[in-house]
């Protein structure tokens, strides 16, 4: 026998088994494509990775890589910052007259004064995978009042109390990793940016009911306005992107 | 040749059954098992890399030596990477086996593995990244992007470490412009590459500088190879870059004596006189696909009309250069829903264009992921299209890697 012949022999092989292995089929989900309408470059904020919309001022809060943690205007142009830094924001929540940010190296919850984003707690939080495969979400899961750490891979969904006491831990085998998740209208939504998708999930057992397929390379972070429209900002591109509402899945 | 193509299935077979087996420990831990601890100001990241794979090669007729054809551990490596609350980075990346088979051949085997793949310390407080120690160069998409996140076993001959070094000792600079668009690289190293552990220096007590600059659209790009994301925009790369050294040895000193395993397998690594590299790469991905060009070319000055990399011509034929090099190109298609991956890769070389005669190779490969690249099946093909029979004599037709790898 040739070398070629074994070689298309072994190929053959190996794909068939392939073909084999991938037979386990996953839950279907309702799927639809979802375009952004337009976007922004965030000159001065590197490496944006979370965003959150306040509705009671109509800004936002945007988090960088950097550690840093930015107010801004609804169009990213920033309003002030934080003066106390951390080494890599990933993850944004307001609750209160608070602002919550993750930390993702030191495993770090930080909670600023909204009033004069002075930092006023520090909470410590265990997750003790990979450096940075670590919590790069969080939101308040106002459906059952606590809140949700999301690891980006493998992931998993930590429900912690008010103190970032741990409750429960949910794995999440959807998506290859989550980078942002956001509690909205009685709904849990869950970005991945490998996978750039959208998944909206129920808010007590975090199973998906519906997905959201997006085009937008690297999606680090995710926020409704006012208007229920969608920002996304992307940490490669150093952009924020608009969306119109959630199309209706048929 | 009908058992080896019946040990190869079995092998494949063994390997992704394992694997599905072993499934179980990776579902609740799909990144692999890399540890974190952290403490108030620091944080240690724990991981690392194993891989085992069969090897076979079909030799030409009249060689007996099939001491080739067998199991090879691949990577067996440990890494520790620490990150400081004031902004410092660093990294010990280990390989045991490495240091075992140097230890135990006396350094023979092959003196350019050392055992260290990385021992730095780094300051990221400001705009610029001060890099002190021993890591890769910036140097060649093919050697900074990682063979471990492709289904290929092994790099491209251009730069797999015989043309120029992968890893020295030394100053690395660099800082991100433009939204993270353009990334420069500056630096200088002992230019002994991968044998600076053996030798400490040489001689002529002179550097080797060496520079990249990058730039990517829409945004920064990390060296991997496949478009693992699945890229719903086109996004691409290109860099140029370039590296010399002037190694003219003093009087009652040579490379050859000195230094003896630093050249490398063409002489080309260091020489005793100048030698310059300029290089350019690109990569762009779109929806899975990937598609990559490399190319590296060396222009060499030994001191001496005698040197052996003169091939014994008259200097009106040679004008004191002696030229290498060549380039690759590959093409990827990563399949997300069926775990797979394939590449085919060519490349042209020539390691001395003063001897006659080129080589061409051609490389495929497949990977079946069951976990990404961190619990991966891979099977890799590779044979010369050409074979340079002055420079590099072969004595085999074709050879076939398959085997497993995880990441932790």
């Amino acid at each position: 026998m040739t070398s070629n012949k074994l070689t298309y022999r072994m190929i053959f092989a190996a794909l068939s088994l392939s073909v084999l292995l991938v037979s386990f089929k996953k839950k279907e989900i309702p799927t639809t494509k979802f375009k952004f309408e337009h976007f922004k470059l965030l000159k001065k904020i590197p490496e944006p990775s979370d965003i959150v919309y306040d509705k009671e001022t109509g800004h936002t809060f945007i988090v960088s890589d950097h550690g840093k943690l930015f107010e801004c205007d609804t169009l990213g142009n920033i309003i002030r910052k934080a003066p106390e830094e951390g080494m890599d924001f990933e993850g944004v929540e307001i609750l209160d007259s608070f602002v919550y940010v993750s930390d993702e190296t030191p495993r770090k919850v930080y909670q600023y004064r909204k009033s004069d984003l002075s930092l006023v707690n520090v909470f410590s939080v265990t997750w003790q995978g990979a450096l940075n495969k670590a919590y790069e979400s969080l939101t308040y899961n106002a459906t059952k009042k606590c809140f949700l750490l999301v690891s980006q891979q493998p992931v998993a969904v930590v429900e912690y109390d008010k103190d970032f006491k741990e409750i429960k831990k949910y794995p999440f085998r959807l998506a290859r990793d989550i980078s942002s998740a956001r509690w909205h209208n009685g709904f849990v939504y869950l970005l991945s940016g490998k996978d750039e998708c959208i998944f909206k999930c129920d808010p007590n057992t975090y199973e998906a009911l519906e997905k959201y397929n997006i085009n937008v390379l690297n999606p680090e972070g995710l926020a409704f306005d006012a208007h229920e429209n969608i920002l996304i900002t992307s940490d490669d591109l150093q952009r924020l992107y608009f969306f119109n509402n959630l199309p209706i899945i048929k | 040749m009908q058992k080896k193509l019946l040990l190869f299935s079995l092998l494949a077979a063994g390997s992704v059954i394992v694997a599905r087996a072993q499934f179980s420990e990776f579902q609740n831990n799909a990144a692999a098992s890399t540890f974190t601890l952290s403490s108030d100001q620091n944080t240690l990241q724990i991981g690392g890399r194993t891989s085992f794979y069969y090897e076979d090669r079909v030799m030409k007729q009249g060689n007996v030596n099939l001491s080739h054809n067998g199991f090879n551990v691949g990577d067996m490596d440990i890494d520790l990477l620490g990150k400081t609350a004031n902004k410092f980075i660093y990294e010990f990346h280990l390989s045991p086996i490495d240091l075992v088979t140097a230890a135990a051949t006396q350094n023979t085997s092959n003196p350019a593995n050392s055992g260290i793949k990385a021992a730095y310390l780094q300051y990221v407080g400001f705009l610029v990244h001060i890099k002190l120690g021993f890591d890769k160069v910036p140097f060649s998409q093919g050697s900074l992007t990682e063979k471990w996140a492709s289904p290929m076993w092994s790099h491209a001959n251009l730069y797999g470490g015989d043309y120029f070094s992968r890893r020295d000792i030394g100053l690395t600079l660099n800082t991100n412009l433009m939204n993270n668009r353009l990334h420069l690289y500056g630096g200088m190293y002992s230019g002994l590459g991968e044998n600076c552990f053996e030798y400490g220096g040489d001689a002529s007590g002179k550097p080797e500088f060496i520079g990249r600059a990058e730039y990517s659209y829409p945004g920064k790009m990390k060296y991997a190879s496949i478009d693992e994301e699945n890229s719903p925009v086109v996004n691409f790369r290109v860099a140029l870059n370039a590296r010399y050294m002037d190694k003219t040895q003093p009087a009652g000193h040579s490379v050859a004596t000195d230094v003896p395993d630093a050249p490398g397998a063409f002489g080309l690594r260091i020489v005793d006189g100048k030698r310059s590299v300029y290089g350019g790469d690109f990569i762009i991905k779109y929806r899975g696909l990937s598609f990559l060009f490399e190319t590296d070319m060396v222009n060499i000055q030994p001191t001496s009309t005698a040197d052996p990399l003169y091939e014994g011509t008259a200097t009106s034929v040679n004008k004191n250069k002696v030229n290498a090099g060549g380039f690759t190109t590959s093409l990827n298609y990563n399949l997300e829903k069926l775990h797979s991956c394939v590449t085919i890769m060519y490349e042209t070389l020539n390691p001395n264009d003063l001897a006659p005669g080129h080589e061409e190779w051609l490389y495929l490969g497949y990977a079946y992921k069951l976990s990404g690249f961190n619990s991966v099946f891979k099977i890799e093909y590779y044979r010369p299209m050409v074979e340079d029979v002055v420079s590099d004599p072969l004595k085999y037709t074709a050879q076939i890697r398959a085997g497993y790898q995880i990441v932790f």
